[in-house]
């Protein structure tokens, strides 16, 4: 998982917890679970009306959320859609003109954020249920 | 062979060496012309089959089968092979694998002269002698140039340093008298501590056995009856504050007293390590920071130490020095002395331990360092602009831990109607990227009636964003993520005004005070002083009258590594040192100056020399522009984010 999630930035978020539960880090984790399914959702919408720039901003939007709580490899591809919509290359730093291939690059990007997704999310599930029943 | 130089040398063949009598004979049997015979002219001869000579007839005639100590031999005779593409035989006519050899005086059917094919030794190359004896001498001279200029910066660097040793004394007795006048007050202190205690005791007493109104004649108080009543046996609460102050207080100075020991010591034996720890001790505190460092320095019982070994310590790091986490150049607005930004730097990430229990990742025993008080003197009022759920549940949580009243906004246009609306907030964490109004317009809107410090909270850190960000009248950029320290060092940055002074820390630590306040300055200086990679720039100047012999350059490396061990060694030794080799410096110089411009290809070589020792300078020299503790504070962190 180490490359997945941030440890540190994870921690310090489960610093913020209550002594006796995991209520508030639970709270946001689970909160971003539905963020992310949404935006995902949302994604799909865009990416079937060609929308590219509100594709970067959706990108924008879970990358800062996924940041947040240390979850790299979303966070990065979160980046990429965010370049590539806004017709860029994954780095951001050159022009990409064509819109097909920004669409292309968006729609594989988005697999497998998702496939990322999934599997941090499985982990996280797994984390705060042994929690709970471990308490 | 036709002999044009024939000597007179009419010695019998028997003082001719061994050696060339051999080969003489072997070449005289015809039957190994296949292998090895006379060269077509009759002035050389050829080894035609290497394998066949070395391993049939060299153990006949030199009791040996190695080609290669052959060679060498003839080597040592002043014979020369003779190469292939000479420009007499275009390509060697005997083949590839031939080796060819060749010495004036060897010649077929020349026997006599034999004689005059000796052993190459040092005497008897009388010719050549005269040619080379000259150089030497002007290398001497060079040389003796280099000498002189070092000792000459020796003693400039010997003198800095006896001056440095002297200022060094000074301050630390200047440091020792403060210490013992702080030490003095605080006794004052302490007597009047047991003064008030003892008025406050007897007031208290004498209120409740009389009637409380007769509390504001007592002892000058002015206390009005209902403080006292709700007092009952509990000492004011001032004066419990100020016995509280005072205790921490003698902490801190223990702590003084302890760094002024290794303060003490000579720099010589501060110890790498024993830096480190010390300034770790101090990273949250500023130390980057001089302005916030004097205010928020829980941290500094380390820190009387912390100028004097960090910055003594580092000549001898030379290149050790943390990396810079930010190249140089226009800082773009990221100040890289800003810890949130260094951390904020792509860096790789840190190798990390797989561990897939999900319990045993998360570490359960980091446990509370929560809730740190940063001690405001009233809470900080932040309001947090942020559209996305997560980032502001997290950053509320991160405000409210640090003991922070936190109002929300979920974008520009909300945040923009709070401050419209009269909502005094003393500072405003502002995210950029949001729906309806985004934060650098919303900043735009509010700088135009109000001066709250904005800080914008964003990923987006590139400089020409950044500079947007500054130019629409934002104070200050939290890079995204942000982490709980982050975000402390951004509000213990701007909220400067809202921090109580640390208890003891203005009267107590004056010794902290100042080397703090000195330290951004000094540190610098002092390290501009013993720095090797400036001191070249610096010295120079005083030492090298002439500035044309680029020779003298070539000096410089050697020094520069020693100054960490000049130490120990006195001004004396030098100064003998120095008489003793100056003696031929004046004529010396100038002949060799002479001998220099007369001779290029000399001083070539030499400024060649100059370059390449030059090299490790220019490598050395970004450790210039090193902050100093500040890399090493932080690299764990620096890392973490990336």
């Amino acid at each position: 998982m180490a490359e997945t999630i941030d440890q540190t930035t994870f921690e310090q978020i489960l610093e913020m917890d209550d002594d006796d539960d995991r209520d508030f880090s639970k709270g946001i984790v689970y909160g971003f679970f539905d963020q992310a399914e949404a935006t995902f959702l949302k994604m799909e919408e865009a990416l079937k009306e060609k929308n590219l720039s509100e594709l970067s901003s959706l990108g924008h939007f879970l990358k800062g959320s996924s940041a947040t709580l240390g979850l790299n490899k979303v966070k990065e591809a979160c980046e990429k859609i965010q370049h590539y919509g806004a017709g860029k290359d994954e780095t951001g730093t050159n022009d990409e003109k064509d819109e097909k291939v920004s669409l292309k690059n968006i729609e594989k990007t988005l697999a497998d954020v998702k496939k990322d997704y999934k599997e941090v999310e499985a982990f996280l599930r797994k984390f705060y249920d042994e929690k709970e029943s471990s308490d | 062979m036709d002999g044009g130089q024939t000597t007179t040398n009419t010695a019998p063949a028997g003082n001719s060496s061994d050696f060339v009598r051999k080969l003489y004979k072997m070449l005289e049997d015809p039957s190994y012309a296949e292998i090895v015979r006379w060269g077509d002219e009759g002035d050389s001869f050829v080894v035609l089959e290497c394998e066949k000579f070395t391993k049939t007839i060299l153990p006949k005639h030199f009791k040996h089968s190695n080609f290669a100590s052959f060679v060498r031999q003839l080597n040592k005779y002043d014979f020369h092979k003779v190469r292939q593409n000479n420009e007499e035989n275009g390509q060697s006519p005997y083949g590839q694998n031939a080796w060819e050899f060749k010495h004036p005086e060897f010649r077929a059917n020349s026997k006599e002269s034999l004689d005059n094919i000796r052993r190459k030794a040092p005497a008897p190359r009388k010719q050549t002698q005269h040619n080379e004896d000259s150089v030497p001498t002007q290398q001497i001279d060079l040389l003796n140039q280099q000498i002189v200029a070092q000792q000459q910066q020796i003693q400039h660097l010997s003198d800095r340093y006896a001056q440095l040793s002297v200022d060094h004394q000074i301050m630390l007795q200047e440091v020792m008298r403060v210490q013992k006048t702080v030490l003095n007050h605080e006794h004052v202190i302490h007597q009047l501590m047991t003064y008030l205690l003892s008025v406050d005791a007897r007031q208290r007493r004498d209120s409740k056995t009389s009637a409380p109104f007769q509390a504001p004649g007592q002892g000058g108080s002015t206390l009005s009856p209902s403080q006292v009543a709700s007092m009952d046996d509990e000492p004011s609460s001032p004066l419990q504050h100020a016995s509280k102050l005072l205790s921490d207080m003698n902490a801190e100075i223990q702590f003084n007293l302890g760094g002024l020991d290794s303060l003490g010591e000579p720099p010589k034996t501060a110890p790498v390590v024993a830096a480190t720890p010390a300034l770790e001790a101090a990273p949250r505190n500023g130390v980057v920071r001089a302005p916030t460092a004097a205010a928020t320095a829980p941290a500094t019982p380390a820190n009387p130490a912390n100028p004097a070994t960090t910055a003594l310590v580092y000549p001898k790091m030379n290149g050790e020095v943390e990396p810079v986490v930010y190249p140089v150049g226009a800082t773009n607005g990221i100040d890289p002395m800003y810890s949130e930004h260094v951390n904020n730097v792509p860096y790789p990430m840190p190798p990390k331990q797989e561990v897939d229990d999900p319990r045993r990742q998360f570490a359960e025993n980091r446990k509370k360092s929560t809730n740190v008080d940063p001690g405001w003197m009233r809470h900080p009022h932040i309001l947090l602009v942020e559209d996305d759920a997560t980032c502001r549940q997290i950053g509320g949580k991160f405000l409210y831990s640090f003991s922070c009243v936190i109002d929300t906004a979920f974008d520009g246009l909300e945040a923009v109607n709070k401050i419209q609306e009269g909502s005094k907030y003393d500072l405003i964490l502002m995210d950029i990227i949001m729906p309806n109004l985004d934060g650098v317009s919303a900043c735009h809107l509010i700088r135009q009636f109000d001066r709250t410090p904005i800080i914008a909270m964003t990923s987006n850190i590139r400089s020409d964003d950044i500079q947007l960000y500054f130019q629409h009248g934002m104070d200050d950029v939290l890079p995204k993520p942000f982490t709980r320290k982050s975000l402390l060092d951004m509000l213990e940055k701007h909220l400067v005004h809202l921090k109580t002074i640390p208890q003891g820390m203005e009267t107590a630590q004056p010794p902290a005070a100042v080397t703090m306040a000195a330290q951004s300055s000094a540190g610098q200086s002092v390290k501009e002083d013993s720095s090797p990679s400036q001191s070249p720039a610096t010295s120079i100047g005083t030492w090298q009258p002439s500035g044309q012999f680029q020779g003298m350059a070539a000096v410089h490396p050697n020094l520069q590594q020693v100054p960490g061990q000049y130490v120990p060694a006195t001004p004396a030794a030098y100064a003998v040192d120095q008489n003793g080799v100056q003696y031929p410096t004046a004529p010396v110089a100038i002949t060799a100056a002479a001998a220099a411009a007369a001779r290029p290809q000399q001083r070539r070589q030499l400024s060649d020399m100059a370059s390449a020792a030059d090299t490790p300078n220019i490598a050395k020299r970004p450790r210039v522009y090193a902050p100093q503790p500040q890399p090493m504070v932080n690299p764990v962190q620096a890392a973490r984010t990336g």
